[in-house]
Order: C-alpha cells, then structure tokens, then sequence
C-alpha cells in the first residue's frame, strides 16, 4: 500500500515539520516523552497508539493548543514553539467537527479567511466555493451545519481548516465519530485531497487499521514516546518491538533461548519445542535470548516445518475468512483460516515467515 | 446563586496567549506549499501583513488590559476600600492591636454567653447554665439563631415547590419555574413594604381574618415576619437548585431500582434522595449566608429591638464607631466564610453529576383518577398552594393594593403625593423624581461597568492554569463583605480622595455609588457567563485560533455569541440588582439629590407606609420593564 506516493524516486523533499526532543508533563502524568519526529514536505505522517499514548497531546504541541515543556517545534526549519496557534499556518480538524454553530456553512469555511488573504488572489466567495467543490459539497454555503450528517459536517470542518491555505493539515481522530462504512468511504476522500493539494499532513488515529490504510509513514506511539516510525508495510512486517508487532494487526510473538546458530536460521527453544526461525539481518549467538513474531496469515495449518500441537479454544467467523484462538501449552495463538475450526489442529510456519524483534544476551 | 460555581470538567486549555509576543516568529501566512489548483501563493500580503500584525498585537492584548482594568477596578472600588475600614478594627492610635476583637468577642452584647468563655469561664458551666439557666444570646447569636430559623422555613417552603414543579406537568409550570428566580431581583426593601402592607395591623392578613371574625394580629417588628421575608426570597432558591437536581435524575436508573425489585419509595429514597440532598443542602446553605448578612428586610420590618449584626454594624457606622463596625463586619464575614467553606467541602466530596439522559416523566396535577394515591398529594398541593399565595403572591399584590387603597375606597392619594412632593417639597425631603432618575442612571453605569468586568473574569476564571482558584476568589469575595463595609470604605477612601503628590484626587459621591453598585453587581454577570464559557467546547475556540483568530477575536466571533443569552441574563441582572441595592446606597447618599429608589422607599416606610407603597410600586415597574427590556434586546430567552 502507498509507500511510494510521496515523490515518486530522486531526492528527499524538505522536512515540512519537526518535533526534536519534546516532552510534555501535565501535573502528575508526563503525555509526551523527549519525543523527536520529522516530517516531509507533502507527505500523510499518521500517528497511531492506544488512548492516553500522547498522539492527541503530540497534534496540540504542533497545532500551539499546548506547550512544551521541554524541547522545540519547527515548522520549515523555523522554532514556533512560542509562536501561538493563529500565528502558525495550521489547519486542524477535530474528531466532534467542531463547526460554529451560529455560522452558515459558507462562514463556517470563510472563517479564517478574515485573517489571510485568500491563496491564488480569488475572491472570498470563489475560495469558499472552490473548497466546498472540493468536499463534494458545492453550494452547500448557506446550509446550517447543525441540519447536516456527521460526514458532511466533516467535509465542512475539512474545507474550513484548508480555506485559507495552511502549510499543515492536522486531523484529530476525524472519523471516529462516523460509522465504519462513511469512514473507510471519506477515509478515501480524505487521502484524494491530500495527494490532490499535497499538503503536509500530520494525522491521529486509535485505528491502526486506517493508519496502515491512508498514510505514506506511521508512527506507532506508545506511552509518550514512538516505538517506530515507518512505512505501513514496514511496520506491518518488520515491527520493531513486541508492543507494535501486537499493536499493529493480530500477531504471535514468541520468545525462546537459542540452541544452536546456523548460516541464516537459528534453533530456538520455545515451550518444549524447538523452533527454526531465520535471522537474515540480526547476529544471534547461542544462548541469545530471541524474540520473534509470526503473523497469523503466516501460521499455516498442516504445515510440517516448526509444527506447534495445539487445541482451538475460539473461533470467530468473519465473511471472507476466520479468525481462530488457539491454546499451545499454556500460550495463545492467532491464526487465520477460511472456515471456523474445531478440535485439535497442527500449525507450523516457514522459517522466514518469523520476523525477529530482539536479540537479548 | 452567587456561590458554589460548578467546578465543572476540566479541559485542557491553552494558558498563553495574552503574554506571548507578537514578534517572536510570525510565520508568512498564505504562501502555501501546493502545486496546483487550488491556491498559489499571494505575494500582495505584505503591505497588508504590517497592519494585520499591529491590530493583531492590539487585539491580543485586549484581554490582558481589560484583566488589569478589571483587576485595577476592584482594587480601587473595593479591596483599598475595605482595607482602609478593616484597618481600624487592628490599628489603634497607630499601633496594631487585637483588643478591638478581643473586647468584642469578650462582650455579651455581641456573643452572649459565649462571650463568658471567651473571657476564660468554664465551657461546661457556661453550657449548663445556657441549657438550664437564663440564656442570652447576643446579637451574634440573635443573628445566626434568626438564620438558623430562616433557613429551616425556606427548605420547607421550598421543597413542596420542587416537587411540584419537578414531578407534575400542568399549565404555566415553566413559567412558573422561570419566576422562582424573579424574587432574587427584587429589591429587598419593596419587599419590606410589601410585607408591611400584608401583614401590618391595617395589612391584607387582618383584613382576611376580620372577615371571618378573628382579631386582629400585629406580625410588624416579630421575629415572624422577619422570618416570612426571608423565606419569601429563599424558598424559591431552595425550589430552584432542588428542581434543576430532580430534572438531572436519570429515568432509567430509577427503572433499574424497580426492575430490581425497589418499591416506588425505596427507588426515591435510594436512587433519587441521594441526588437531591447536595442541591438542598446547597440552597440550604446559600439562605443561611444571606439570611445572616441580612440587612433591609430587619431594617424595616424588624427595627432595632431585632437587630442583626449588619443592622448593628450600619448603627456602629452611623455612630462614627468605624473600628468596632469593621470587627464586627470582619466577625460576620468569618462566620459567612466559615459556612461557604464547610459547604464547599462538602459539595467536593457529594457532588452527584448525573447525565440526566432521559429525565423523570411528570405527572399531570390534575388528577386522572379518583384513588386515594392519586387524591392524597393533590391536596396536599393544594394546602401548600394557599400557604404560598400568601407569602409569595400576597406581599407583592398587597403592596400595589396598598398604593391605591384609602379609608374610602379606591384612591391615588398616596401618588397625588409623590406628584405633589416633587413639586412642592423642600430640599430636604425627599423627592421622587430625583429617585427614579438616579435609580435608571446609577443601573446604567453599574452596567456599563460591571458588564465588561463579568466578561473579563468569566474568561480569567473559566481558563486552566496556576492560581486560578485564587483569581476565583479574589474576583468572588465582593459577594461576601458586607456592603455597608464596602459603602463606608468607599466615603473614607476614594470619596474623601486620594493625596498623590500635592493633588487630592476625589471620586464624587454619585460615581462611588455607581462603583459600589459595579462591584456588588459584576459576580452575577459572571454567573450567567462563566458557566456557559465553561460549557462551550473548547475545540470551537481552538479551530478559530488555528485559523488566525486572535484570543480575542475568538472570543468575540465564537464564544460571545454562543453565550449570548447568558450575557443578556447577567446584564438583566447587573440591572435590576444595581436597582435595588440598598446596603452601601445608604452610606453613600449624602444628600437628597443622591437618593435612589430604594433609599426613598425606607425614609417613607417608617411615617407614611401610603406613599412608601406608591414608591414601591414605581420602583416594580421600572424593575419589571427594565429586566423585560433588557431581555429582549438580546432577543433569546435567558436560561438560568
């Protein structure tokens, strides 16, 4: 998935926006931990994380709602962590859309025009027209946003916070106040503008599921901190810690001792069992302390190589395939199948299907 | 209310903006970097852009100046006052002292036979003869005794209206609710005329009583009609917070109760009673702070024989006994304290906040069956009624009754004197006219002053940060200090005159009555704004902030304007309450061409309770008209 949207090879773009080192401590609790993240020049950043990981604390930090307690903000190179959020070139949008009640639609997206010319030397009205087309919303102006559905008041919020051309798009958890069918349909939308304007554009979500979907890099946060910051696939497939390789889709992570050390695969003994896992990339030694995971779409049922004994414990069918839990001497396993299961089953995976986390001494 | 702000949810605010610089790093604001379409770049915003930014840098310290005016206001119309006054209860001849307190709280006048163990007797002994013996109270006693009764009729008075007003549905209930809050605004002593024209010998009781042949009662100068008056604008307050906390109960867990097997009383006592107690215990606790800093109603209805401690420290003061009036004041001013604070605590740890989701279904009032269950608390309803007609409905309709009434018939006598008076009367008396005029014209500069100051601390008190609750209280304490303490702080302090340097700055004696006015009317300005800045969702403000508005400008395009009913209430208020303040009016009027309304109606009452009545009648109608007015100029109805 779009990995490859961002300039299409040749050199870097500049950075747009850079956190270097930012924390930020509330009285008792610290929300965002000598956080550093940049962020290039037109590219979709997605940052995604359990509630209460300091994704929402890091988008006010960059949008000059809060600031921090320790470290800088830059946007194009240029400190702005004192300057305040009307003096910043942001544009943000909010889970709950957070339209002016008492504005019209087309006062709504003409908000901040009273305070920037419109981009281009168009009129206001031709600025507020060409944003609402651009939302699928043309001649909505003089609608009242409380009589429009949660996705068009969010089309609305999108429109108002790009009217007056910022240089960073912010969205805060956009669509989870939408149902799962508007959101994966404006999910697209969104990601269309997006490479339509090319605007930077820093977005939050609890989804990894949509961070994976619509960004060009994600960020997995993780108390305060990022764990990773990658491209979707690279997160997907080479997760860089236990928490994301959980974090980021179902997951089997196992740990184990290593026995004996081949040219490209190691033994590791896992729970009575001795497992091949390859280790292309990582110097592992006997007596390593190994961690790996196994996606569930990798554990194949029947499978000769690292065959696992086990008993299902739970199934979920879920239309194109099933999810079933299984119980392996004490230890929970995931693995996918096309029709629910029952009874004992025999799952074995490849050794280079098993993606190494950390090597402990 | 003017206590017991909601300290409602926190939100994460942004604490910054009026002390950041503008030149710290302004940004070029529309060069955009999109490639196509949409916008390009606006390389005519420069000129534009040097005066943007200084408008903006005015804007932005908008607030910060009206929070230093705001800040400056109460410094020199209240707080330098007050000091100057409190000041001689610990200063003497120059040295600070406490004998001043000590000699109060050692004098039986004041604290009765509590004064005998604050001068060292045994507590035990002192308590077994109190309990046994002959007892004396004291006026600080008289005053919290008196409260202490004022209270427990006001809850009684006013729980009966909650139940109703929150549990049955019938014709005018809202309305009916909307005016529990009506007594709040009306000026106390109209409401002391208006008890003297009910219950005085030649009042509307007696007349009723003679009807049916009873003799006739005299309640003026009781500890009763004292009592009554202060149930009059208590008990609709205890109605008021104990309607809005039924109206929060949540249907469904009352269902839960029954479906659980609860009857209909265990389901109330369990899952209703224990939201109800914080709202009564609440107003309970607001009618013993008012009732014990009561002042006009025992003034003209009481005399002296009842004196309260605010009717003695207005006596001290009038006495030029400037240093026991302000212990005694500071005395009054602990104890009210003492009060609020135990509340508080109280609140903190019981508030209930329920969703209130799904409100309680009202029953109709008229009965749809003829079962006890459905008859029995209808007429109890209907006892309640009468009871309340009388000492609700009653005082006022007896007053303008009174104002048209004469010993043969229908008469305007007692405005035909008003007229006459004005015309006529000697400088020294007092003349309508003058009255009225200064009432409107005090109202509007209380307002003009105290509306922006409520704004300004709404916003200051409303936003998180260090210190808030400070700024809370300092910005709340004018509620609490006695307004005779703030009237005679005012005289010696900014009335007398400033020296700086060689020249005496004075403010006259109408101005301070403005400023006196200001001070006590602001807190109800922020009453009715804070809450609503409170409850108005902060990402609002901040999608305004991040597309270019200035604090300020936010406030003005955003938050003002969603709260535009809340600052039209305050204002109605600031108004109506300037109208009939009466405490520091009473220090402050030097002559006669300085008397408001209310300052008129008390020098009637005592020898002409007629014209008193015609003056109370005035003053009602230019209140009504003017809160009406007022009310509709914003153009939405308020909804306290």
């Amino acid at each position: 998935m779009g990995s490859e949207g961002v300039t299409g090879g040749g050199r870097e773009p500049p950075v747009a926006l850079e956190l270097e080192g930012v924390s930020k401590l509330y009285a008792e609790t610290t929300a965002v931990d000598d956080l550093s993240l940049s962020v290039r020049e037109g590219e979709f950043f997605t940052l995604v994380g359990p509630s209460g990981c300091g994704k929402t604390t890091t988008l006010r930090l960059i949008a000059g709602f809060e600031s921090p307690t320790a470290g800088t903000v830059r946007f194009r190179g240029v400190d702005v962590s004192g300057t305040p959020p009307e003096a910043r070139d942001v544009g943000v949008v909010f889970q709950n859309y957070a339209l002016f009640p008492h504005m019209s639609v087309g006062e709504n997206v003409g908000y901040g025009l009273n305070f920037a010319d419109p981009p281009g030397g168009v009129s206001r009205e031709r600025r507020v027209a060409e944003l609402l087309e651009l939302v699928d919303l043309a001649g909505f102006e003089e609608r009242d946003p409380e009589k429009l559905s949660g996705g068009q008041r969010q089309r609305v919020a999108i429109a108002r916070a790009l009217a007056p051309g910022p240089d960073v798009l912010l969205l805060d958890e956009p669509m989870s106040a939408l149902d799962a069918q508007l959101r994966e349909h404006l999910r697209v939308q969104v990601r269309a503008i997006q490479r339509e304007l090319g605007i930077t554009t820093v977005y939050i979500t609890h989804d990894q599921e949509e961070a994976l979907a619509i960004s060009d890099r994600v960020a997995v946060m993780r108390a305060g901190a990022p764990e990773q910051v990658g491209t979707p696939t690279e997160i997907y497939r080479e997760p860089a810690t236990a928490f994301v390789a959980t974090f980021v889709g179902d997951n089997n992570v196992f740990d184990g001792e290593v026995h004996a050390v081949g040219e490209t695969v190691a033994s590791v003994a896992v729970g009575g069992e001795t497992l091949e896992v390859a280790t292309a990339g990582h110097e592992v030694t006997a007596g390593d302390r190994l961690t790996f995971c196994v996606r569930p779409e990798n554990l194949r049922v029947d499978a000769t190589t690292n065959a696992l004994e086990t008993a299902v414990s739970s199934a979920e069918f879920l239309g194109e395939t099933s999810r079933v839990h299984l119980a392996w001497g004490g230890r929970d396993l995931v693995i996918r199948t096309p029709e629910p299961r029952e009874g004992r089953v025999v799952v074995g995976f490849a050794p280079e299907d098993a993606h190494v986390i950390d090597v402990g001494r | 209310m003017p206590t017991g702000r909601d300290a409602s949810h926190e939100r994460e605010l942004l604490a910054e903006a009026s002390t950041r610089s503008v030149e710290s790093g302004e940004m070029s604001r529309p060069v955009g970097s999109q490639r196509e379409g949409v916008k390009g770049n606006a390389g005519d915003a420069t000129a534009n852009g040097r005066a943007r930014r200084v408008r903006d840098g005015l804007e932005r310290r908008l607030l910060g100046l009206s929070a230093v005016g705001t800040a400056l206001i109460l410094l020199v119309l209240f707080y330098y006052p007050v000091w100057t006054v409190f000041r001689e209860s610990v200063v003497v001849d120059g040295t600070a002292t406490l004998s001043v307190f000590l000699d109060l709280l050692r004098d039986p006048f004041y604290f009765g036979d509590l004064a005998r163990v604050f001068a060292g007797e045994s507590p035990l002994a002192v308590g077994r003869e109190f309990l046994f013996g002959e007892r004396r109270l004291g006026i600080v006693g008289f005053t919290a005794y008196q409260a202490a009764l004022s209270t427990l009729l006001s809850v009684a008075l006013g729980l009966p209206a909650a139940y109703v007003l929150a549990r049955y549905e019938f014709y005018g209930r809202r309305t009916l609710r909307s005016l529990t809050i009506l007594p709040f605004v009306l000026p106390s002593i109209m409401v002391a005329v208006g008890f003297a024209a009910t219950f005085g010998r030649t009042g509307t009781l007696n007349g009723a009583l003679g009807v049916v042949g009873l003799g006739p009662v005299d309640l003026m100068f009781t500890l009763e009609v004292v009592l009554l008056a202060h149930a009059f604008y208590n008990a609709p307050l205890v109605a008021r917070v104990t309607v809005a906390a039924w109206e929060s109960v949540d249907a469904s867990a009352v269902e839960t109760a029954r479906s659980l097997g609860a009857s209909p009383f265990r389901a109330f006592r369990d899952v209703i009673a224990p939201q109800l107690y914080p709202a009564v215990l609440m107003g309970a606790a607001l009618t013993f702070i008012f009732t014990f800093g009561t002042f006009p109603i025992v003034l003209a209805l009481g005399g002296f024989q009842l004196a309260t401690v605010e009717v003695f420290v207005y006596q001290l003061v009038r006495d030029l006994n400037y240093a026991e009036a302000a212990a005694l004041a500071i005395v009054e001013l602990v104890i009210t304290l003492g009060v609020l604070y135990a509340y508080l605590r109280y609140e903190a740890r019981h508030a209930v906040r329920s969703s209130g989701a799904r409100p309680l279904p009202r029953k109709r009032l008229v009965p749809t069956t003829r079962s006890v269950r459905d008859l029995l608390p209808r007429a109890g309803i209907a006892g309640y009624a009468v009871i309340a007609v009388f000492v609700f409905v009653a005082p006022i309709v007896s007053m303008v009754y009174a104002s048209v009434a004469g010993p043969n018939g229908p008469t305007l006598a007692h405005y035909e004197f008003l007229v006459e008076r004005q015309a006529t009367g000697a400088a020294f008396q007092v003349q309508p006219w003058p009255a009225i005029r200064n009432s409107i014209l005090f109202a509007v500069g209380a307002l003009a002053i105290s509306l922006p100051m409520g704004v300004a601390i709404s916003v200051l008190t409303t936003r998180r940060y260090r210190g808030r609750k400070l700024v809370d209280v300092v910005a709340m304490a004018p509620l609490a200090v006695s307004g005779i303490i703030v009237g005679i702080g005012l005289l010696r302090g900014p009335v007398f005159g400033f020296e700086i340097g060689s020249y005496r700055l004075a403010v006259g004696g109408a101005l301070a009555i403005v400023a006196a006015h200001a001070v006590s009317c602001y807190p109800f300005v922020v009453r009715t704004v804070a809450p609503g800045l409170e409850r108005t969702d902060q990402s609002l403000l901040e999608s305004a902030r991040a597309l270019g508005a200035s604090r300020t400008r936010a406030l003005l395009d955003v938050e003002l304007p969603l709260i535009w009913p809340g600052v039209v209430a305050g204002a109605a208020f600031a108004f109506a309450i300037s109208m009939g303040e009466f405490s520091s009016t009473i220090v402050l009027a030097t002559g006669t061409d300085q008397y408001t309304m209310p300052i008129a109606i008390e020098r009637f009452i005592g020898r002409r309770l007629g014209p008193a009545t015609a003056m109370g009648v005035v003053l009602l109608v230019v209140t009504s008209v003017s809160f009406v007015v007022i009310d509709r100029l914003g153009g939405e109805s308020y909804g306290i």
